[in-house]
């Protein structure tokens, strides 16, 4: 992933009294892209492209410079959850199962690479297999028949610190899109019989073809007149997103060759 | 969506490898793993893995695998053997 490619966009909050216009930019590679967050529509036509630069400090403290390279930087959807089992039995678990909502249905799991560092901390580098069970729209829309994305995933123990760190990023469908998040297990401060798990995502669009593909898409098949939809949150350092964009649309209508 | 393994929660030792032949190593591998995981390396143990032998084995597996699928995997070192394994250099 190449950030200076990259436009990345935060994915809107669904929220009713939700998000403000975006204004396109000037198209620097030929098309550029926002997210619609697909709720009521406005007929300003002007959209802002909201670019996020990517941060190289963490949103969360904590050591590994090489995951949060792997990460990304820019943290758009965050949640806390809190298990009533101390950080042993979650780690353990943790490792053998994959309850992760933001990979909906992982088929394979594989250890590319395993080893423990000076510090004592374990480093495991993991290859997952995932369907995405993409509705068949969706499918249509990316360009893709292929349902079987890889995600690559780097992960921490360090059991002295008591500290699980997770990062996973999709290494198939790069060119449309850009799955990122992070997960990190501590136990919680003030209960020693309970863990804290932290997760943040970020999804980039990399929004040529996808973005040119949806307006035609959207235009044929909605309305001959392509309305600009936008909604937009501002964002704020502690905003947090629920991400529901799952189309992006360009400010002036391009067709795919 | 395939129906085969369960949508989050599912074991992972019981899941399937990326390649089809390699999925007894990796279960293989992956039971030692937990046991050392959980018995020796989160109580302060973190040397002597006892698996170093199986994840050979199956690492060699994944790899044809991998490279047999043109899996776009960058920056490790694994192809080439080229990284220490402090856990088994002791």
């Amino acid at each position: 992933m190449n950030p200076a490619h990259i436009r990345k966009v935060a994915l809107c909050a669904h929220r009713p009294h939700g998000c403000g216009p975006v204004r396109s930019p000037r198209r620097s590679h030929g098309t550029t892209a926002h997210v619609m967050c697909g709720l009521s529509a406005e007929s300003r036509p002007a959209h802002r492209v909201l670019t996020l630069r990517p941060r190289t400090e963490r949103s969360i403290p904590g050591p590994g410079a090489s995951l949060a390279a792997l990460c990304g930087a820019m943290r758009v959807w965050s949640s806390e959850h809190v298990f009533g089992h101390p950080w042993d039995t979650v780690i353990k678990a943790a490792m053998r199962k994959y309850p992760n909502p933001m990979n909906p249905c992982v088929v394979g799991v594989d250890v590319l690479e395993r080893s423990v560092d000076g510090r004592g901390r374990l480093h495991s580098h993991r290859l997952l297999s995932t369907e995405w069970g993409l509705p068949s729209l969706v499918r249509a829309i990316l360009g893709t028949s292929r349902t079987l994305t890889y995600i690559r995933e780097h992960s921490v123990v360090d059991p002295v610190e008591k500290k699980m760190e997770l990062c996973s990023t999709n290494i198939t469908l790069t060119n449309l899109v850009s799955v990122s998040e992070r997960l990190v297990y501590t136990p919680h401060p003030e209960d020693p019989g309970k863990t804290v798990l932290t997760q943040e995502a970020v999804i980039t669009v990399k929004g040529v073809s996808l973005g040119s593909y949806l307006e035609s898409l959207m235009a044929n098949t909605i309305s001959s007149n392509a309305k600009k939809l936008s909604r937009w949150k501002p964002l704020g350092p502690t905003e947090l997103f629920l991400p529901v964009a799952t189309i992006v649309q360009q400010s002036e209508p391009q067709f795919l060759p | 969506m395939t129906s085969e393994s369960a949508a989050t929660a599912a074991d992972v030792d019981a899941m399937n490898s990326v390649g089809e032949a390699c999925t007894d190593m990796k279960r293989e591998y992956d039971q030692c793993f937990n046991r050392w995981f959980a018995e020796k390396f989160l109580k302060g143990d973190g040397s002597g893995d006892p698996c170093t032998d199986l994840f050979k084995r199956y690492q060699q597996c994944v790899q044809k695998a991998i490279k047999e699928k043109e899996i776009p995997i960058e920056g490790l070192e694994f192809m080439g053997h080229g990284k220490e394994k402090p856990e088994s250099s002791s």
